[in-house]
C-alpha cells in the first residue's frame, strides 16, 4: 500500500495510544500550584517525550502524532474560576492566527533558542530531542534520506525545498502539540518559493511535485485529532498569490505546483485560498476552477483590491496589510503580527429584525423610522458585544510565540494588531425580511404590521395566505426584482460597520465586522421563530454571505450582482459569498468524453469568479455538489468516505459531519445554480 | 414590440462560447417526442404545477387577482410555491436591457446572449428587434433553432446573429415527420442558406436512443453534412420531468 493510500485508509490512526494511559496532568499541576506558562511548557515536554517515531514506506516528510489524547492543564474548578474572572475564548488556548514561518525556517531553532525565554528554550530542546529520535529511527530502518534532512532541520536553517517542508512540518506539529488550534499556513508560495526555485534547477518537476504531494498528505495525518467544531474544521488554510507591498503579483511556479498537488491528492487539507486582484489573469481563475470542479470545495478567493484597503482602514500599515493571510475559515490576519480574535462574537441580523418587528415596528410609518429602529437595535447589540468582551485570557504558548512579534513576551498577551472581530450572520434573511416590512406594510399597505407580527409569531398559521407571497414573490437578495432587499443588505452592513468603527477593545485594538456566519447559521436560526421573509420556524439561515435558502435566485450572475453591492471593504473581518453548483455543470456533456471535467466549463466558472471580484466582491467560495449523491451518502456512508463538501469556511468529508450540518449542505443544494 | 418568454438562464455554459445568458422564447412548430422543454411548445402562457402537490386546496379557494382568472387557480396561494405560469410577456427593449446588464461578463469571457426556445423563429419579428438592440450594445449573439421556419424569417433573424446552432435531428423526411411532426425539407433549405451565408454555425443532432442515434440516421446525417461542423448531444435523461408539471404524459417514459 502506498503512503498516500495508507493515510487515506486511516489505518495509521491505529498506531496511536492514549497519552500516559490517560494520566491527569491538570490535577498534578494544580497540586504543585504551577503557573500557567509552566504548565503549558511542561505539557509540551511530556507530550514530546511521549511521541513514538513512525516512518512509513515511501513517506518523505515525517512526523505523526502517536498520542491519541491531549491532556488538559487546568482542572475543571480552575477553569471555572478563570471564567469567572476573565473572558475565555473557545478552548482558552491560542488559535486562528497566521504564524510567520519564514522567521524560523531561515534561522533554525538553535539560533532562535539563543534569544528565547526559558520556557521556549525548554520546548525547543524537547522538540529537537524528538526530532533526533526520528533521525535514529530513520537510520534504523535504512532511510538515510530522512536522516540526512533531520541532520539539518530543525536545528539549522533549511538549505533546500525538502528541508524547508520538513522544517515546516516539525514546527507545525509542535504548535499543535503545544495546544494551539486552527494553525494556518500563511503565504506559502511566498516564503517557500526561494527553496523551491533553487531546487527546480536540480530536480525535475515530477520529483518536486511528488515531494509537494507528500508534504500535503502530512496535513491529513493528524487532522482527526485537531480541535474544531466539526471534523475538517481544522484551520489548515494555505494562501497562494496576492500582491507585495509594491503591488507586484507574487504568483509563481510554486503556486501552480500547489494547485497540482491539491488536484492530485483530492484531500481536504491543506485548504487552498487564492488571493486575486482586478489584474489577475483569467487563466489563473481557470486553474482554481479545476479544483472546484473536482469537488474539493476550494479554492476560496479573496480580493486584494478590497481586503488591503479594508485592513488599512482599521489601522494596519500598508506593508503589513498586503501580507495578509487567511485564518481558519476566511478571516484576514497579518502573519507574525496579528493577534486578532476575529470570531470573538457574532451579531445575528435576523434577531435584530425580530426585535424591531416586535419592538417599534407597529408604530412605524416611514422607511426612515424603520431604518432608525434597525440602527438602534444594531447599535445596542454592538454595545453588548463590545462591552461583553473584556479581560481576555489565553493560555500562554511559548513555542508558538516564536513565530510572532510578542511585545509582552508571549503571543497570548497580544501582538502588533490586537483587533477583535464579530461575524454578521443571516444577512439575506434579515434584508429580505426588511424588504417585506417596507414593501407590504409601509409602501403598498396590503398588510398591517400587526398582521405580519401575528403571522410570524404563529409560524404563519395565522394569515397563512400571505406566506406564499412573502416566500415566493417578495423581493429577495440574489433574485430578479430583489433591488429593495439589496438596498437593505447594504444598509445593514453599513450600519453594522458604523456601529463598531473606532470602538476600542481592551487590548488596544479595535473592532472589525464581517459577513461570515461560522456555525452560527444553525444556532441563530433557533433563537428566533419564523421571519417576515416567509422563513418558517426552524428553517436554517444561509451560510455566510449567501441568498436565503429558499430564494429562487435569478442565477449565479444575479447573486453575484446583488452581493457585490455593499461596500465590502468595511466588512473586512471576512465571510465569503458562497455559491453552490451542481457538480454536473463541470462535466463534459459531449458524447465522446461525457463525465470528464470540462476545461471549457472551468474557464467559464473562472470568468464568473473574476466578475464578482471586478464588481467589488471581497471573498468567494464555491461548492460543486450533487444532491442525489449527498442523499445517497447519508444512507451509505461507507461508499463515500472521500466525498468532500465545503461547510462554512472549510472543506470537510461529508460523512464525518454531524447530521445537522449534512442536512444544511443538502438544503443549500436546493439553490444550486 | 413584445414577445413571450418562459425562462432566462444565467451562466448558460452549454449554449455557445464564453459565459452566456440564454433567453427561452415560447412556442415551437415541432412536437419532438423527446422534447425536454414541453413548456416551450405552446406559444400561450400555461400553468405549471410541480410534482409534490399535497392537494391542500389553497389554490382553489378562489381569488380576485386578474392574472389568476384564466387558470381557475390562485397563483399566489401555493404554500410550497409549486404553481407558476410558464410564459410572460416582455418588451424587446426591457429584455435587452436585462440581458445587457452583464455585458462586461460576456466581454471578459467571450460570451454573450443566446436566444433559444421553444423555437425562437416562431417570434421572428421579436427576435429581429431584440437582436438589433443587443447588437447595438455590442453584445455577441447566438441562436438555437430547429431550422423549421419560413426562409425569409430564418434569413433575417440569423443574419443578425454572430453564431447559429441549427438542429438536424433526422435525415429522412418521413421519419422526421413521424417523430417531430414536420418534414425536414425546409430545414435542409435553411441549412443550405447558412452554408452560403458565410455565417459561423454548427449543426446539432440530439442522440435519442432508437430514434436519432440509429446507424442509419447517423450515416445519412453524415452524408448530408459533409463539410459542416456537427455536434452530437447525449440524451438528457431528466427530459421527462416537466411533462407532469403540465399535466401531460411523456411519450418516451419507456426509455427511462
Amino acid at each position: 500500500m502506498s503512503y498516500y493510500d495508507y493515510i487515506i485508509s486511516r489505518e495509521h490512526r491505529k498506531l496511536r495510544e492514549p497519552f500516559m494511559n490517560g494520566a491527569d496532568l491538570a490535577e498534578q499541576f494544580s497540586h504543585e500550584n504551577l503557573s500557567l506558562i509552566e504548565r503549558a511548557t511542561r505539557r509540551f515536554e511530556l507530550l514530546a517525550k511521549a511521541q513514538t517515531p513512525h516512518i512509513f514506506d515511501g513517506q518523505q516528510i515525517v512526523f505523526m502524532r502517536s498520542t491519541s489524547t491531549h491532556p488538559q492543564i487546568l482542572t475543571a474548578e480552575e477553569k471555572a474560576a478563570m471564567k469567572e474572572k476573565y473572558h475565555i475564548h473557545e478552548l482558552g488556548e491560542m488559535s486562528n492566527l497566521v504564524p510567520d514561518y519564514e522567521r524560523i525556517l531561515t534561522r533554525g531553532l538553535l539560533a532562535v533558542r539563543e534569544e528565547s525565554n526559558e520556557y521556549a528554550r525548554r520546548e525547543i530542546d524537547a522538540l529537537i530531542d524528538l526530532s533526533d529520535r526520528y533521525r535514529e529511527e530513520a537510520i534504523r530502518i535504512g532511510r538515510d534520506d530522512v536522516a540526512a534532512v533531520l541532520d539539518v532541520v530543525p536545528r539549522y536553517p533549511a538549505t533546500n525545498f525538502r528541508e524547508a517542508l520538513q522544517f515546516f512540518r516539525i514546527v507545525n506539529f509542535a504548535m499543535r502539540l503545544e495546544g494551539v488550534h486552527h494553525v494556518t499556513c500563511g503565504r506559502f508560495d511566498k516564503y517557500m518559493y526561494p527553496y523551491y526555485k533553487a531546487d527546480s534547477e536540480k530536480y525535475s518537476q515530477d520529483e518536486l511535485d511528488a515531494l509537494l504531494r507528500d508534504f500535503f498528505i502530512s496535513f491529513n495525518v493528524d487532522s482527526d485529532l485537531y480541535a474544531g467544531m466539526q471534523m475538517g474544521d481544522n484551520g489548515q488554510s494555505l494562501v497562494l498569490g496576492g500582491i507585495d507591498k509594491d503591488g507586484n503579483d507574487i504568483w509563481n511556479a510554486l503556486s501552480e505546483a500547489c494547485l497540482r498537488a491539491s488536484a492530485a491528492n483530492k484531500m481536504i487539507d491543506p485548504k487552498i485560498n487564492m488571493r486575486v486582484t482586478k489584474d489577475t489573469p483569467a487563466e489563473r481563475f481557470t486553474l482554481g476552477s479545476r479544483l472546484t470542479a473536482i469537488g474539493l470545495g476550494f479554492p476560496q478567493y479573496s480580493n486584494d483590491d478590497v481586503v488591503v484597503p479594508g485592513l488599512e482602514m482599521h489601522g494596519y500599515s500598508h506593508e503589513d496589510a498586503v501580507e495578509y493571510g487567511v485564518a481558519a475559515c476566511w478571516e484576514f490576519i497579518v502573519p507574525g503580527k496579528g493577534c486578532d480574535v476575529p470570531n470573538i462574537d457574532a451579531l445575528s441580523f435576523p434577531l435584530i429584525v425580530d426585535k424591531v418587528l416586535h419592538g417599534g415596528f407597529a408604530g412605524c410609518t416611514s422607511v426612515d423610522q424603520l431604518k432608525s429602529l434597525v440602527r438602534g437595535e444594531i447599535k445596542a447589540r454592538c454595545d453588548e458585544i463590545v462591552n461583553g468582551k473584556k479581560e481576555l485570557k489565553i493560555v500562554p504558548a511559548p513555542f508558538y510565540s516564536l513565530f510572532f512579534d510578542a511585545p509582552n513576551g508571549d503571543i497570548s498577551d497580544g501582538s502588533i494588531y490586537n483587533n477583535y472581530g464579530s461575524h454578521g450572520t443571516g444577512l439575506s434573511t434579515a434584508a429580505d425580511s426588511l424588504a417585506v416590512m417596507e414593501k407590504y406594510v409601509l409602501a403598498d399597505k396590503t398588510l398591517t404590521a400587526d398582521e405580519l407580527i401575528e403571522a410570524v409569531d404563529s409560524d404563519f398559521e395565522k394569515h397563512s395566505e400571505i406566506l406564499p407571497v412573502l416566500r415566493n414573490e417578495a423581493p429577495k437578495m440574489g433574485c430578479d426584482g430583489g433591488e429593495l432587499a439589496d438596498e437593505w443588505g447594504v444598509f445593514l452592513l453599513d450600519t453594522f460597520s458604523e456601529c463598531l468603527a473606532g470602538r476600542p477593545n481592551d487590548r488596544g485594538g479595535e473592532w472589525r465586522c464581517g459577513t461570515g456566519s461560522a456555525m452560527y447559521y444553525l444556532f441563530h436560526a433557533d433563537e428566533i421563530g419564523a421571519s417576515p421573509d416567509g422563513r418558517r420556524k426552524g428553517e436554517p439561515l444561509p451560510t455566510n454571505y449567501s441568498p436565503s435558502l429558499f430564494a429562487k435566485t435569478g442565477g449565479p450572475v444575479s447573486v453575484i450582482r446583488s452581493f457585490a453591492k455593499p461596500d465590502l471593504a468595511k466588512t473586512i473581518n471576512g465571510g465569503p459569498l458562497t455559491l453552490e453548483f451542481d457538480s454536473s455543470v463541470f462535466r463534459s456533456r459531449s458524447a465522446e468524453n461525457s463525465g470528464e471535467i470540462s476545461e471549457e466549463s472551468c474557464e467559464k466558472l473562472g470568468a464568473l469568479v473574476k466578475y464578482y471580484m471586478n464588481l467589488g466582491g471581497h471573498q468567494l467560495q464555491l461548492n460543486a455538489v450533487s444532491r442525489d449523491v449527498l442523499l445517497d451518502a447519508q444512507k451509505n456512508p461507507d461508499n463515500y468516505r472521500q466525498l468532500i463538501v465545503r461547510v462554512w469556511g472549510w472543506s470537510g468529508y461529508f460523512v464525518e459531519l454531524d447530521k445537522a450540518y449534512q442536512d444544511h449542505v443538502i438544503a443549500r443544494c436546493e439553490y444550486t445554480l | 414590440m413584445t414577445g413571450i418568454i418562459f425562462d432566462i438562464k444565467e451562466f448558460a455554459i452549454h449554449d455557445g462560447g464564453g459565459v452566456r445568458t440564454t433567453v427561452f422564447l415560447k412556442g415551437c412548430p415541432l412536437r419532438c417526442v423527446w422534447c425536454h422543454n414541453p413548456e416551450g411548445q405552446s406559444i400561450r402562457p400555461e400553468l405549471m404545477k410541480k410534482t409534490g402537490c399535497t392537494g391542500c386546496g389553497k389554490c382553489l379557494e378562489g381569488c380576485s387577482h386578474p392574472e389568476c382568472q384564466p387558470y381557475g387557480r390562485c397563483l399566489h396561494a401555493c404554500p410550497r410555491g409549486f404553481l407558476s405560469i410558464a410564459g410572460r410577456e416582455v418588451s424587446a427593449a426591457e429584455l435587452a436591457e436585462r440581458l445587457a446588464r452583464d455585458a462586461e461578463l460576456y466581454r471578459m469571457s467571450g460570451g454573450g446572449v443566446t436566444i433559444s426556445g421553444g423555437e425562437p423563429l416562431m417570434q421572428a419579428d421579436f427576435c429581429v428587434e431584440l437582436l438589433t438592440l443587443l447588437r447595438e450594445k455590442g453584445i455577441h449573439t447566438a441562436i438555437e433553432t430547429c431550422g423549421f421556419a419560413p426562409e425569409d424569417d430564418f434569413r433575417r433573424v440569423t443574419d443578425l446573429c454572430d453564431f447559429v446552432y441549427c438542429d438536424l435531428k433526422i435525415a429522412d423526411s418521413d421519419t422526421h415527420r413521424r417523430y417531430t411532426g414536420v418534414p425536414n425539407e425546409l430545414i435542409l433549405k435553411n441549412i443550405e442558406y447558412l452554408r452560403s451565408s458565410g455565417k459561423k454555425y454548427r449543426l446539432r443532432t440530439p442522440l435519442i436512443p432508437g430514434i436519432t442515434d440509429t446507424e442509419e440516421n447517423l450515416t445519412a446525417i453524415r452524408n448530408l453534412t459533409v463539410g459542416d461542423e456537427v455536434e452530437y448531444l447525449p440524451y438528457n435523461d431528466l427530459a421527462g420531468a416537466k411533462y407532469s408539471y403540465l399535466g401531460r404524459k411523456y411519450s418516451l417514459d419507456a426509455l427511462e
